[in-house]
């Protein structure tokens, strides 16, 4: 074959499904969505450990509860158990479609539970280099548009490198993910503020819980400022089916007890 | 104006033993044996035991000279959470050496009561919740000593009546640090679009103030009669209100839960606010001739409540707002009114009352905004009106309260400052209030706070203007 036609050819497939799977990038992600839907009913015990640009190190442990509650709606709890100055400290998401949520903190010292506007879910969680939204469920796939970049193989595992960007209104105007194939999870995220990398992260020991399979590593970067967050999960539960009242106000008070 | 303890000046050994310090927290114990049953069920499987404490080391540089002096404090926190099934017990205690005390009572009783204002305790002990809490059928009720959090605003809320405050460091604390725990049956119930709670507390606890010689006292340290033969003001114990049911304070709180929340708050009860009378003048022949006093005297009213408070999420803003009206809320005249009638001689029970009864309308706003990430500005403005106002009081008409915090976390949260401004313009009163407190490891973190106040002596902040100060801090917290 002609050189030139190989090179014509090649830049015309990679643009069109054939060239990964025949898929495009929104299939690919209704896949990652599916994953995430399964794994909605679950209880997570997680150590969160903050790493400064000096050696200094933070740790945090937190629990996670989540429930689906209808078919594009899902309720989530998460409580800080250590340190003591955030022991008890919770969040409580309510999402009425993956696009529609409202957000409440509970803080003890103050008694009180506060609206955390959505706007704020892109904000960093409890000064970990993870943003609230990471604590989330799935997202409404129509609110942003997905590119295939290309195929990569990172660490051993064949991925789909996925441009998505945002219709509606985040910190962020970008991210790039590298989704690993067959499994339809994130292995790598690299998150945009127009052109500059701002935040990049790993998800590896990947295990299958519950035929779900599920990073029990997750490293955040702050590139700018060189702030590291490790996630490790220490154990994970699904198929949990919490009662309601776990995701009420007054649960969020009780930090879930 | 003299001042001794009132524990040892006001109360003979016989009222300090019919006062038995102590006896609430027995009594809130028995109210808390029916949940018990035979005792709490035995810790198994499902159980958790959760205990934290912090500690904490203060050192005051007073910038004031003239001012009162505090002492470096050494204060603690102990807070244990035991759950089995559908029981809980609950308690906060809070104890150390506190600084701010001037003068030991004579029976260095180290517990805290909950009948006494004047309590100069050091070292202490205070229970700031104490209870029992069974879940049934949906329903929550505890039995002890509690806190509650009504309403929406922060520092000054308008629905939040059944926990009186401690005055000592008034300024320095936050909003659940002054509260007192009250003996309380609660019974909460909680759905998924609506919350209610229903409160009663069976006796009145008083509010705590700082005896007049102490950095945080509400009275003035120094005199401001004219001459030198003026009859001397003695602060004094109150003869608190019986103990029936008649003077218990009941409230209601019903919430629904959506975009928008609302609650509905009924109160009937005792006004946390601190409220004085005067007593009778005494002359007693001394060595040096005749000594006058009379004594002013904490009193304590019973108002009703109905408020209302709101929340809501409008774009990048998370909004607050709350209103009450208050019948028969009473209030203590202007100062110099009362202050001149009996440094000139005349008996206090021959004046007109120092107390004016009225009914108020309280509302406010507050707002919620993050400027940028790791940052909290929370602003508030609420006004209080005092309907048919006496031209004797104080307070006027409309009183203002405008008030600022922005909070930022450094570094990841490393470093955490804390601005606080606020404004009381029908007075003129200022608060300043700065604080940075440097995070050293997940135990120990170490700050400096500098409070600057000004404002006439009777308003909010004026009360204290030579307070200004600077403060160091140390927190071990596990």
């Amino acid at each position: 074959m002609n050189r030139w036609l190989f090179i014509m050819l090649a830049t015309l497939l990679s643009g069109t499904p054939a060239a990964h799977g025949g898929m495009t990038g929104r299939e690919v992600y209704a896949k990652v969505h599916e994953v995430r839907i399964r794994s909605l009913d679950r209880q997570t015990e997680a150590t969160m450990t903050l790493l400064d640009k000096g050696g200094g190190t933070r740790s945090r442990s937190l629990v996670e509860y989540s429930k689906a509650a209808g078919s594009d709606a899902y309720q989530v709890l998460v409580v800080f158990k250590t340190p003591a100055d955030l022991k008890d400290v919770g969040f409580l998401i309510h999402a009425r479609t993956f696009s529609d949520r409202d957000l409440w903190a509970y803080f003890p010292e103050l008694k009180r539970i506060r609206r955390i506007p959505t706007s704020s879910q892109d904000d960093s969680f409890f000064g970990s280099d993870f943003s609230y939204d990471d604590f989330g469920g799935p997202p409404n796939l129509d609110d942003y548009s997905f590119t295939i970049l290309r195929d990569e193989v990172l660490d051993g595992t064949p991925c789909h490198v996925i441009e998505v960007t945002p219709k509606v209104r985040r910190k962020w105007s970008r991210y790039v993910a590298w989704v690993a194939k067959g499994q339809w999870i994130h292995r790598k995220i690299e998150y945009y503020r127009d052109k500059e990398l701002y935040r990049a992260g790993t998800f590896s020991d990947v295990r299958i819980v519950d035929d779900i399979p599920t990073p029990f590593t997750m490293k955040m970067e702050n590139i700018p400022t060189g702030h590291k967050t490790d996630l490790v999960i220490n154990s994970i539960r699904y198929h949990t089916s919490f009662p309601d009242e776990l995701f009420t106000q007054r649960a969020l008070e009780r930090a879930g007890k | 104006m003299r001042w001794q303890n009132p524990a040892t000046r006001v109360f003979g050994t016989d009222s300090l033993r019919r006062r038995m310090p102590g006896w609430p927290y027995r009594a809130a114990l028995l109210l808390a044996l029916p949940l018990l049953g035979a005792g709490a069920p035995p810790l198994g499987a499902e159980e958790s035991l959760s205990v934290s404490g912090r500690l904490s080391s203060r050192a005051t540089l007073a910038l004031d000279d003239s001012s009162s002096k505090e002492d470096p404090s050494l204060t603690g926190r102990l807070v244990i959470d035991a759950h089995q099934s559908a029981w809980r017990l609950y308690t906060w205690l809070e104890g150390g050496w506190d600084g701010t005390v001037a003068s030991q009572n004579s029976d260095h009783a180290l517990l805290k009561d909950l009948d006494t204002v004047y309590q100069d305790n050091s070292p202490y002990l205070e229970v700031k919740d104490l209870y029992a809490e069974r879940a049934l059928a949906g329903i929550e009720t505890r039995v002890g000593i509690q806190r509650f959090a009504w309403g929406r605003l922060d520092e000054y809320p308008i629905n939040d009546l059944f926990n009186p405050w401690d005055y000592r460091q008034f300024l320095l604390k936050s909003l659940e640090e002054r509260k007192i725990g009250v003996p309380a049956v609660s019974a909460t119930i909680s759905r998924s679009d609506w919350s209610g709670q229903f409160v009663w507390v069976p006796w009145l606890v008083p509010y705590r103030l700082p005896g007049p010689d102490e950095r945080w006292s509400l009275l003035p340290a120094t005199s401001t009669f004219p001459g030198a033969s003026s009859p001397e003001l003695t602060p004094l114990e109150p003869d608190l209100p019986a103990r029936n049911l008649q003077n218990g304070s009941a409230g209601l709180r019903l919430q629904t839960l959506g975009e928008v929340e609302w609650a509905v708050n009924l109160f009937h009860g005792f006004d946390p606010r601190p409220v004085f009378g005067a007593t009778a003048l005494t002359t007693t022949g001394t060595d040096h001739g005749q000594d006058t006093t009379f004594g002013i005297v904490p009193s304590f009213h019973k108002i009703t409540s109905i408020g209302l408070d709101s929340a809501m999420v409008k774009g990048d803003w998370s909004l607050r707002a709350e209103t009450a009206y208050a019948c028969n809320r009473v209030f203590t005249v202007r100062r110099e009114l009362w202050e001149t009638s009996i440094s000139q001689g005349i008996d206090p029970s021959l004046l007109p009352s120092m107390e004016v009864t009225r009914d108020t309308l309280d509302y406010g706003v507050a707002a919620d905004y993050r400027p940028f990430e790791d940052g909290l500005l929370t602003i508030q403005a609420q006004q209080s009106v005092i309907l048919d106002r006496s031209s004797t009081l104080y307070d006027q008409t409309v009183e203002t309260l405008l008030w600022a915090n922005l909070k930022v976390g450094w570094l990841n949260q490393k470093v955490e400052t804390s601005l606080n401004l606020a404004w009381n313009p029908e007075h003129s009163a200022t608060m300043i209030k700065a604080s940075t407190y440097y995070i050293l490891t997940d135990f120990w973190k170490i700050g400096l706070t500098g409070l600057l106040l000004d404002g006439p002596p009777q308003s909010i902040f004026g009360r204290y203007a030579m307070n200004d100060q600077v403060m160091l801090e140390v927190v071990y917290s596990w």
